[in-house]
């Protein structure tokens, strides 16, 4: 089954929820003009390099445990509050990739959260964040926002 | 197929904000130093005939670890990407983009006649 060129840059799109909220959307309109910049300059340069290139560095991160199969953009704001997008990779055979609706691999940003320095999301923070990631996956062709 | 242009309309809607673009670029700019060097170093080793394990074993470090570094975009410490550059004969250096700026003593008008 052919699959995308390894380096060929990935789109970037935004989960869409049933009722046509856009959480990244939301989300990034909500931060801090720096944070935001920070955060999609870090996203479009892994969907440049693309994902399967670009690991740790601090500023996209694989998650593990009950997070797993998640990536997040990490970046950092006024008095250090921490905010994150959490991506999930759409990758697969170009059959897999039409049947969700899309024409090359891409990097789905689900939603974003924040928080203060040195505190942690809690459980129920990351089961939301997982159950809009359920969502998304569970829709052929994906509901993104258009 | 859907359309996935959406990410890219925002990003342009948000480049035309001043604040935003200066930040968006420096991050860009940043994450792609890092890169450049990386793949300087990688270039220097392919030209010096050693592996990435030839170089790990130079520097005392995991061959995972080297390879890892020359094979996806990190953030390597300082001090590895240091010795990385001595074990392949080169140096860091620092290369100023613009000139100097005016330091506060020589902003100060001289005394005397």
């Amino acid at each position: 089954m052919p699959t995308a060129a390894v380096h060929e840059p990935w789109d970037v799109i935004y989960y869409a929820a049933g009722d046509g909220r856009c959480p990244v959307d939301e989300f990034l309109d909500g931060c801090p003009t720096k944070v935001s910049a920070q955060l999609i300059a870090v996203l479009d340069d892994v969907a440049d390099a693309p994902p399967p290139r670009y690991s740790g560095g601090g500023r996209w991160e694989a998650m593990h445990r009950d997070m797993g199969g998640f990536y997040e953009v990490r970046a950092q704001g006024p008095s250090r509050e921490q905010f994150r997008l959490f991506c999930i990779l759409e990758n697969g055979t170009s059959e897999e990739l039409a049947r969700r609706g899309l024409s090359r691999p891409a990097i789905a940003v689900v939603t974003g959260l924040r928080k203060p320095w040195k505190t942690a999301f809690s459980e129920r923070d990351y089961e939301s964040v997982r159950r809009l990631g359920v969502d998304h996956r569970a829709q052929f062709p994906r509901r993104i926002k258009e | 197929m859907l359309d996935t242009g959406h990410h890219r309309l925002r990003v342009d809607e948000r480049l035309e904000d001043p604040e935003f673009r200066a930040e968006y670029e420096r991050t860009r700019r940043e994450l792609a130093q890092v890169n450049a060097i990386m793949q300087s170093l990688d270039d220097l080793r392919v030209n010096a005939g050693l592996s990435k394990a030839d170089l790990a074993r130079e520097i005392g470090r995991n061959d995972a670890v080297v390879r890892r570094l020359f094979t996806a975009r990190v953030n390597p410490e300082l001090r590895t990407v240091a010795a990385l550059a001595a074990a392949l004969d080169a140096e860091i250096r620092i290369v100023p983009r613009r000139r100097r700026r005016t330091t506060k003593t020589e902003r100060v008008a001289p005394t005397g006649a």
